[in-house]
């Protein structure tokens, strides 16, 4: 690691996907030791970007100089070859195996039998130059989020590789790990060990952190600069143009107190046996919404399966209404639960079912969507549909089409449409804009709250704690399955938050 | 939208039932036969002659039940391959029963005899649905050793406890009596099975396609997690599926006792579960759909005797058509939403 | 030591001990291969053809050329063929690999009942056995103890595939490809090849399996040669939890439970043969039960394998 990263240029990268410019002649130039954020909300480009850079998309147009040479980069290996490193979002780690496996795994140089001792020697020597270290032998598995984003940066430098690309790193980790992972990173670059690109929508990271920005938005560079010139009104005015925000949804005062869900007690497993939700117990008001905090895999993900019915619990009682809830279909209509989960084609909807079957997954049983009862009536399935499409703009050939032809926005739509155009008494709602862009999620927000002010019981389960801050009556934190903090709207500190969602009050 | 997805599908398997014709003729090819005179002799063997569709119907009546057993469990997103157990299972039940009722009325006797075999291949299936649910067993694989399970019962029970001495050419079980045999259809030598086994497709066609419940195993079987999500009763419909898949393949044994053996012996395992999973998968899973791939592949195991008798290859030589046209559907899977002529225009 | 011609419980002791080892064969040939396959993510139930597949071409190699090794070669060689067509068909997107292993099974069986019809007659060369009983003076324990060749390389196998998985660079990617694509493509390997290349070494061991079938125990080629050892092994591996040493283990245990209907029968108790013939597959639906469970994934497999999810 003495030796000095290379100056990298990208000029006027252009990628078509279709008829959709997905990039429009983006140019970086990347000094060594460069700290340089890339900003833009979702679908800005961002990842086309460096997808392109690192040889998984080809780019239609578009250049990339390192070393002041030209490369035609085709594949991975060869990014990796040049110096590019990637951190993603998702963990590439490969959870059964140990730290030092998934350590040696990358390298190009990879001899086809390893000497463990040796590679065991190397590692041990790499670790103590770094800012942080984890045991070798340690299964992955084992890991937590933070020491598996660490290991993920350790890995690529490890490998020797000098431009590392980080795409949004810190989705996984609370506040402190962010800014501990972040610091490190910056001090590396300082030192002319490391050339850094981050990937994110955060302005809080690339104004804390990057000493230059790029910000995209629908695929070009609409501005950016040295960080110490710019404000944060400076970035978001680029980054969300002239598109009209909707106004934050308007919170009104809800009278009923009655208890509109329920858990208590609740102790849920895992997928490995392990015990993921611990002893939890929580209210949730008619006309209020009740904000789950927390880092992601924290047993959030659980305790919303076990309330959609995914999952069983191995013990603790969930009431609705003040009666045993047993989460069958006629309780949930009885009293009115619906559920937004976040990647709804795998939590939600059948992709091979049309958007009009889709739309009916609550009631396609019901009367009025029958004939005498047990024949489905496709025709009252169509009219339903063409109904909700037009009420939720979901954009769609018809109510016939396939899911699976949808956008990822409107297949949320979709879903969006299905829970919550009905009377809805109890709704639980998991990341329920994760992905979406500011004129989707100020609308799903808005629809949420309005939910709430129609007297609805709202439990909302955020890895956003500014999604939770805007909308939540009363947050409540999780971490390691057990809810450890509470907090009501009045009280709320960012801060505090997050030291429990790390756990150190 | 529907027109087209079953244009779709029907272009999508001709070309795959092509594939495996080319293949096919290749591999005849191999030996030194003409291709075409052996396509020739398929279709000739197949559908070229009224005696000939009547052994292709009689071939395709198990198949349409067998077919069944794998395609109900499907649409609930279960992959089940025990309809060759199941069968084996329903013909024994059949002759246990069947054997005990001499002296009843044909008509009562039959339809007790259906209902037996139906319910002992419905709780065969229904066994590994339930295992399936209640324990994650591997569905696929319990139902694949319960065929071979099946089968070895059925080999001692007629080897032993219920063998009919008088049977010399190989072990066999006691008989149910020419009396209770059903006959052929009027006009034809096809026996009443057919009209069973067009009768089931039919009603599950109906259920799956028109019903609450059908609707409702469509959301299961197109994604378990939704299912749940929408509170439906899932551990009901895995096994209410399995059961009925069982029962139509199990009231394939009856069909096998009561219209052509008259008794169990090894001659129940001659492949019709195994072919029902082609026809399953080649219908894909629409019960409409399996009454006609079940004829299609009738044809194919009738023309073998044809083929044997004029190319001299080996009766196997049916099996390999099969075997290469379900690659060759699977593989076809892979075309489903690559062709822009079959999407439905934007409105 | 009782006389040699009335061994009597002892004989059926030693008889199924003896048959562990000799049955056991291919059980372990294709555990192994099934194993290294899973290990990439990819489910492969075609063994069972792979398997009679296997023994056809090497009796009829053996037949042809003389050679028994010759032809234990040619059906690891149909083996990885039958591997590369299901890899092949497998990678492509929308293709369900466990019912491309349904068709091969199909396909594999048919092939071999139809290729192999001319060689059901004629009487190919055996496979060499160690003589592991020559001590003794009796001719059941000596007939016991023949351990066969190929036998002592899969045994050999069990620990090197072990040792492989974990000290080579092709053990750690395969484990990649089956624990985590994502990994193994950001690594800049091709998953759909890497699952290829390992059903057919996978496809190889259990063509093996098979000439041994065929060329060994019981020593001829027809057409009820193989009722489901393939698929049985196939079931064993999620017993064995994916290790390659339970694997052997494993197979000597059913392969003791196979031979148990014989070696009842060599000592008189016929009645009941075909009930003891289905005691192996009863025993493996057990343990499939017993290893199976509702509330999570079945333990230690690799997470992008199909059966798991």
């Amino acid at each position: 690691m003495t030796e000095a990263p290379p100056a990298v240029e990208v000029l006027g990268m252009t990628k078509r996907f279709g008829d959709l410019l997905a990039l429009d002649g983006v140019s970086l130039a990347l000094a060594p030791g460069s700290f340089h954020a890339v900003l833009g909300e979702n679908g800005a480009g961002k990842s086309t970007l460096v997808k392109c850079i690192m040889g998984y998309h080809r780019p239609d147009a578009g250049r990339v100089l390192v070393g002041g040479r030209e490369w035609a980069i085709g594949n991975p290996r060869q990014a990796h070859r040049l110096g590019f490193g990637m951190v993603y979002q998702h963990f590439t780690l490969v959870p059964s195996m140990t730290v030092a496996e998934n350590l040696v795994l990358g390298a190009e140089d990879l001899p086809a039998v390893i000497r463990w001792d040796e590679e065991r020697a190397k590692i041990d020597a790499f670790q103590r130059r770094m800012p942080f270290a984890i045991d070798p032998a340690r299964p992955v598995a084992t890991l937590a989020a933070g020491e598996k984003q660490k290991l993920e940066i350790l890995k690529q430098l490890f490998l020797g590789r000098r431009i590392l690309i980080l795409d949004e790193p810190t989705s996984v980790l609370t506040p402190d790990e962010a800014d501990q992972i972040l610091k490190a990173m910056r001090e590396l670059t300082e030192e002319h060990r490391l050339t850094v690109v981050l990937i994110t929508h955060k302005f809080r990271e690339a104004l804390g952190f990057a000493r230059e920005v790029t910000v995209l938005r629908a695929g070009r560079r609409v501005g950016g600069g040295l960080v110490k010139d710019l404000t944060r009104d400076d970035l978001a005015r680029m980054m969300i143009g002239s598109a009209s925000i909707p106004d934050p949804a308007a919170r009104q005062a809800t009278a009923s107190r009655a208890i509109g869900l329920e858990v208590e007690s609740l102790n849920v497993l895992n997928d490995k046996g392990t015990v993921a939700v611990r002893d939890a117990s929580l209210r949730v008001h008619a006309g209020e919404i009740v904000g789950v905090a927390g880092v992601s895999g924290n047993g959030q993900r659980e305790l919303v399966e076990v309330l959609a019915r995914q999952r069983e619990p191995a013990s603790g009682a969930i009431r609705v209404g003040g009666a045993v809830y047993a989460r069958t279909r006629a309780e949930m209509r009885r009293h009115r639960v619906f559920v937004l989960t976040d990647e709804p084609l795998r939590n939600a909807c059948v992709r091979t079912m049309s958007v009009a079957e889709n739309l009916a997954f609550r009631n396609f049983d019901d009367r009025r969507n029958t004939i005498g009862g047990w024949l489905v009536s496709r025709r009252a399935l169509r009219a339903q549909a063409r109904a909700l499409i037009e009420r939720y703009r979901i954009r769609t050939p018809g109510p016939q089409a396939r899911l699976e032809t949808l956008s990822g926005g409107n297949v949320q739509r979709t879903v969006l449409a299905r829970e919550l155009s009905e009377d809805v008494a109890v709704l639980i709602a998991q990341n329920p804009c994760a992905g979406l862009d500011f004129a989707a999620t100020a609308e799903i927000r808005a629809r949420i709250m309005g939910a709430r002010n129609a007297g609805a019981a709202v439990l909302l389960i955020s890895e956003d704690l500014d999604e939770l801050l805007e909308l939540a009556d009363r947050i409540v934190v999780m971490f390691e399955g057990r809810l450890v903090h509470e907090t009501s709207r009045e009280t709320a500190d960012a801060h505090t938050i997050g030291h429990y969602m790390a756990s150190q009050p | 939208m529907l027109a087209r997805s079953g244009a779709e599908t029907a272009a999508i398997s001709a070309a795959a039932l092509l594939g495996a014709l080319v293949l096919f003729g290749a591999f005849v090819a191999l030996r030194g036969l003409s291709p075409l005179e052996v396509y020739a002799a398929l279709f000739l063997g197949a559908f070229g002659t009224w005696f000939s569709i009547e052994q292709t119907l009689t071939q395709a009546a198990p198949l349409m039940l067998t077919g069944l057993c794998t395609a109900l469990p499907a649409r609930a997103g279960l992959l089940v391959i025990g309809g060759e157990g199941a069968l084996v299972v329903g013909g024994v039940a059949t002759v246990l029963v069947g054997a005990t009722l001499a002296g009843w009325p044909p008509p009562l006797a039959v339809a007790l005899m259906c209902m037996t075999g139906a319910l002992a291949g419905g709780l065969w299936i229904g066994a590994a649905g339930a295992l399936r649910h209640w324990r994650g067993v591997n569905e696929t694989i319990c139902t694949l050793l319960l065929n071979y399970i099946a089968i070895a019962v059925m080999n001692h029970l007629v080897t032993g406890p219920i063998r009919d001495f008088a049977q010399v050419l190989k072990p066999a079980s006691w008989s149910i009596g020419e009396r209770l045999m059903i006959g052929e259809l009027p006009g034809t030598s096809v026996h009443w099975g057919l009209a069973f086994g067009v009768v089931a497709c039919l009603l599950t066609w109906g259920l799956m396609r028109h019903t609450t419940f059908g609707f409702a195993v469509d959301i299961l079987g197109g994604n378990v997690r939704a299912a749940q999500m929408a509170g439906l009763p899932i551990g009901a419909m895995v096994l209410a599926t399995c059961f009925v898949g069982g029962a139509a393949a199990g009231l394939a044994g009856t069909i096998e006792i009561v219209a052509v053996h008259g008794f169990a012996s090894s001659s129940l395992v001659v492949g019709y579960g195994y072919a029902g999973i082609l026809v399953a998968f080649l219908a894909r899973q629409n019960p409409l759909a399996v009454v006609f791939v079940a004829i299609l592949l009738g044809g194919i195991s009738a023309s073998g005797g044809l083929l044997q008798r004029r190319f001299g290859l080996p009766d196997a030589a049916t099996l390999v058509l099969r075997g290469l046209l379900f690659v060759a559907v699977l593989a076809g899977n892979t075309l489903y939403g690559r062709f822009k002529i079959f999407r439905p225009p934007a409105a | 030591m009782p006389p040699a011609t009335d061994l009597g419980w002892w004989g059926v002791v030693i008889a199924v001990l003896g048959g562990a080892a000799r049955v056991s064969t291919p059980y372990l040939f294709v555990s192994l291969g099934e194993t290294l396959t899973e290990k990439s993510g990819r489910v492969n139930l075609g063994l069972e053809g792979t398997l009679v597949m296997g023994a056809m071409s090497a009796y009829a190699v053996a037949y042809l050329s003389g050679s028994p090794w010759l032809g234990v070669l040619v059906a690891g060689a149909a083996g990885a063929a039958f591997g590369l067509l299901h890899g092949g068909v497998s990678t492509l997107p929308r293709v369900n690999d466990i019912a491309v292993g349904i068709a091969l099974f199909l396909l594999g069986t048919g092939l071999a009942f139809y290729l192999g019809k001319p060689f059901i007659e004629p009487v190919a060369p055996r496979l060499p056995h160690v003589a592991l009983g020559a001590w003794s003076a009796s001719p059941q324990i000596r007939a016991a103890l023949e351990v066969n060749a190929l036998f002592v390389v899969g045994a050999v196998l069990a620990p090197l595939l072990l040792w492989g998985l974990g000290h080579t660079r092709w053990g750690l990617v395969v484990r990649t490809a089956g624990d985590n694509a994502d990994a193994a493509k950001a690594l800049g390997y091709s998953v759909g090849a890497v699952r290829t290349l390992s059903t057919m070494a996978g496809g190889f061991l259990a063509g093996v399996g098979g000439s041994f079938l065929s060329l060994y125990y019981p020593g001829t080629w027809n057409e009820g040669l193989s009722s489901g050892q393939g698929l049985m092994a196939i079931a064993l591996v999620i017993f064995a939890r994916w290790n390659p040493i339970h694997c052997f283990w494993v197979s000597l245990l059913f392969g003791g439970a196979t031979a148990l209907g014989p070696a009842l029968q060599s000592v008189g108790i016929a009645s009941n043969y075909y009930l003891y013939g289905a005691a192996p597959y009863v025993l493996t639906l057990i343990l499939l039960i017993a290893s199976s469970s509702p509330r999570h994934a079945l333990a230690g497999a690799p997470s992008e394998l199909t059966i798991s999810k």
